[in-house]
């Protein structure tokens, strides 16, 4: 195991995003978990939940809008709402271009044995892959259309479908410290929140003049589904955008259990990370996963790995005697880095050289030893498009 | 107990954010009222405009985007580039900023931060030192790095706090936009010179620079190119100083 | 609608642009007669206690003001606006104040690590309750500037303090008065809902 020093409780290192420990070395996530199974009063949020449903019931074209990727909580989030308040959603798909097999297959199982209306919108690929190269050569963090997209592109179809409720799932008090449950919050997902730690910091009016080069320009509108929409709008048509993890506590064991039973839904493996600690299906949703996780390691010394387990031994479901072997296996080399590398356009020694320019202190990245990692068996399925020759020209 | 600062340094081209290196190359890094937006959602403790172009021709655009700067801002910011006169302080002031940053001026017409102390309070001017390694000695610069001049540093710095400057701003040309650290030893000896808070700018690249900044005298760490090229907010930021001993500020979301 | 009082000294638009931004009807209004026809009053600035002074007699604001408070209505005054409202300030000589709060205001003592002006980020302990309150976390930072402090003589209409190597009087209230050393509109998400708390408050406590 590396030397990062780690909460003494879930063992996430000092690298991990808002991370602080206090005195006796536990993290403000435990203590904000903490926090969550004892003190918030989940009756009175319930109750809170009822009379948020009662207040927009029959007040658009439908009663609520429901972001979907198909993955575990926004599964939970739309079986909870149509089965439990008898709600007519408008389900919403950003779809970010990297979509598995078996999530698809799930998606459709979902919304026919739900039944609901679905919008699927995917943007502009070639536009995708500008804003790939260029938030992680900013940011090392490829998925800014994905963070950007998916959180505001509801909110459009909110609007031209007037219907002000959009249900957000997994609030991000579970995972950060950005919000926590220290203050009896309710998480909005407003622009607030959007801008403080979805879209990386950088705006589409950002990006856009950002891309926009004499040499390679851009047509501004191409930008639009990654626009968070103006707040006059929001509010002329009442909205109430919030993660339904602020009513109802969110723990997605339970929750993968019901979907599995009720939907027919099915996880998969994901790269790099052993099957037995996500049986629940974390993250199955995209194929590039395993890239993005390998970054972080690069940056710092963890991945889902330890994410995945420092959840369940908050909920007293593992122990870090079990996790510290599988710290050891972290970091290996993913087979969709391969993947991301020829969208990009870009050889691995340069991407090497950016990510290590911006490694989180004190994490040193051993580059040396590489270990791969295994693929999934969905490999040769995954979309391939090798632009590394083109930039070269 | 005052908190420790991190500071957003947002420099200003035709209304446009960018980032350089060594005071050259400059990058578009987006649009100044959005990005004060962002980082007004990520609770930036402070914020610093600095106008590069800073000629008289483009003051008109530059105080129109203090005034859309300020319709954002729900946080104290600082303005600086170009200023010579009262009149500028007083315009900027107007305009909705809360301090100004006066460089050139303050070598060129030292009574100027004099008067502006006088005026509005010593909170509001802020002295910003240009410095640059040179045979072993700090040399001052001014005009954005463009001219040298005979000044000794710390004579310098001693005469600003004499004047009346409420902190000293003082940036590296050598380590601008570099990323690999403060310029440490000019910052001690500057914090050292003076009892007025010190901003250090000028090579953070991650946020272990931060914390060094801080050990080496600064009050506050500011920065650029660590949140605009790197995978960094200043939530996250907070989180590493607080983790390495130093007090920040706590939020309200 | 909520006022806000101009009487030159400082800028307003930081705290209307506050206001504006989370919705809430404001003016900047600086004809005397016109005060009581605001459902609350904001007197924000910055500068010297007796030119204050001096710019609100001037522009007969200051019975208005005191009558606006006689009656009950929620008047809020932030940095030197909360300063205004002791009996007297001593700051070039002695002035009388607005008398909403009893209390002196006097210069802080410029101390080595202390500085004066006080500038910055500190932390607002809450030591008794108060309307505008409400929602707002222990122990948030509020952005001060300021060289003077309010100095009462019981701890009675004291409602929060800071920590600047003594202790200072960060807000005080009165019946339907309240006052902010800090700025609110510079101090983001803390800040906002405290202004906002005051809109929505009726001036009973």
């Amino acid at each position: 195991m590396n030397n990062l020093i780690r909460c003494k409780r879930c063992l996430l290192p000092e690298t991990y995003e808002t991370i602080e420990f206090d005195e006796n070395g536990i993290c403000n996530i435990c203590r904000s978990a903490k926090v969550k199974q004892d003190d918030v009063d989940w009756d009175k949020r319930k109750e809170l939940l009822d009379a948020l449903i009662v207040k927009y019931r029959d007040k658009g074209d439908y009663d609520c809008i429901v972001p979907f990727s198909g993955g575990k909580d926004s599964t939970f989030q739309l079986w909870y709402l149509m089965t439990q308040y008898k709600l007519k959603p408008l389900v919403v798909r950003f779809n970010h271009g990297f979509l598995r097999p078996t999530i698809q297959k799930n998606v459709e199982r979902t919304l026919k044995r739900l039944g609901a209306d679905f919008i699927d919108f995917t943007p502009n690929w070639h536009v995708v892959r500008r804003v790939m190269l260029e938030s992680f050569v900013r940011k090392t963090d490829f998925c800014w259309h994905c963070h950007s997209g998916i959180y505001s592109y509801p909110l459009q179809i909110a609007i031209k479908f007037n219907t002000p409720l959009i249900f957000w799932g997994e609030p991000l008090s579970e995972i950060s410290h950005y919000y926590d449950y220290l203050n009896d919050e309710i998480e909005w997902e407003d622009e607030t929140k959007f801008n403080m730690c979805r879209n990386l910091g950088i705006t589409a009016e950002d990006m856009y003049g950002m891309i926009n080069t004499p040499e390679n320009p851009i047509d501004k509108r191409d930008l639009k589904p990654y626009t968070y929409p103006p707040l006059k709008e929001l509010k002329r048509i009442g909205y109430c955008s919030v993660c339904l993890g602020s009513f109802v506590p969110w723990d997605y064991v339970p929750q993968g259990e019901i979907i599995r039973t009720e939907l027919g839904w099915e996880a998969d493996l994901l790269e790099g990370v052993p099957g037995e600690i996500n049986k629940h299906g974390e993250k199955i949703e995209c194929f590039l996963q395993g890239a993005r996780d390998y970054i972080k390691f690069m940056k710092r010394g963890y991945t889902r790995v330890s994410q995945i387990s420092a959840f369940h031994i908050r909920n007293d479901r593992f122990s870090a005697d079990k996790l510290i072997p599988l710290i050891e296996q972290e970091g290996k080399r993913p087979p969709s880095l391969d993947v991301l590398l020829e969208y990009l356009g870009m050889d691995e020694a340069e991407f090497n050289k950016i990510v290590k320019g911006m490694t989180i202190p004190p994490y040193q990245h051993d580059y040396d030893h590489l270990r791969p990692a295994e693929k999934t068996w969905d490999f040769d399925q995954w979309y391939r498009e090798d632009n590394r020759k083109k930039a070269a020209k | 107990m005052l908190k420790r600062r991190i500071i957003p340094v947002l420099l200003l081209k035709n209304g446009r954010m960018v980032k350089g290196k060594q005071f050259k190359d400059f990058r578009d890094t987006g649009d100044p009222v959005m990005a004060t937006r962002v980082y007004n959602a990520q609770a930036a403790d402070e914020l610093v405009f600095l106008d590069i172009q800073a000629s008289q021709e483009e003051r008109g655009t530059l105080i129109e985007t203090i005034e859309r700067v300020s319709t954002e801002a729900f946080m104290p910011f600082s303005v600086g580039g170009g200023i010579t006169s009262i009149q500028d302080i007083r315009d900027l002031l107007k305009a909705g900023a809360d301090k100004v940053v006066i460089t050139t001026a303050a070598v060129e017409n030292p009574d100027l931060i004099a008067q502006g102390a006088e005026a509005f309070g010593k909170q509001c001017i802020i002295a910003g030192i240009d410095a640059k390694l040179e045979d072993g000695g700090y040399r001052v610069y001014t005009h954005s790095g463009t001219v040298r001049t005979d000044l000794d540093l710390i004579a310098h710095v001693k005469n600003m706090t004499r004047l009346g400057a409420g902190e000293i701003f003082i940036n590296s040309i050598d380590r601008d936009g570099m990323m690999v650290g403060y310029d440490l030893p000019l910052i001690r000896m500057v914090s050292e010179a003076t009892d007025r808070p010190v901003i250090a700018m000028g090579g953070a690249g991650n946020f272990q620079h931060l914390v060094e900044a801080m050990e080496a005298g600064a009050h506050a760490a500011a920065c650029a190119s660590v949140f605009h090229f790197g995978d960094n907010n200043p939530p996250r930021a907070r989180a590493f100083v607080k983790n390495a001993g130093y007090p920040v500020k706590n939020i309200q979301r | 609608m909520i006022g806000i009082i101009d009487y030159g000294m400082g800028n307003l638009r930081s705290v209307y642009n506050a206001l504006d931004y989370v919705g809430l009807d404001a003016e900047i209004v600086g004809d005397a007669e016109r005060l009581a026809d605001y459902d609350h009053l904001i007197l924000p600035g910055v500068g010297a206690f007796a030119l204050a002074m001096q710019n609100l007699h001037s522009k007969n604001l200051v019975t208005p003001i005191r009558e606006y408070i006689a009656a009950g209505k929620p008047f809020l005054g932030i940095c030197l606006g909360m300063q205004l409202l002791a009996s007297r300030g001593i700051e070039f000589g002695d002035s009388e104040g607005l008398n909403a709060v009893p209390g002196e205001v006097v210069p802080m003592d410029d101390l080595k690590e202390f500085p004066v002006p006080h500038v910055g980020w500190n932390n607002l302990e809450i030591v008794r309750n108060h309307p505008v309150y409400e929602g707002v976390k222990k122990d948030v930072d509020f952005y001060f500037v300021h060289s003077y402090h309010f100095q009462t003589p019981s701890d009675e209409w004291v409602i929060g303090t800071t920590d600047y190597g003594s202790r200072v009087v960060a807000a005080v209230a009165k019946g339907s008065v309240v006052g902010f050393q800090f700025h609110p509109e510079k101090s983001q998400a803390g800040g906002i809902a405290l202004l906002e708390n005051f809109a929505n408050w009726d001036g009973s406590c």
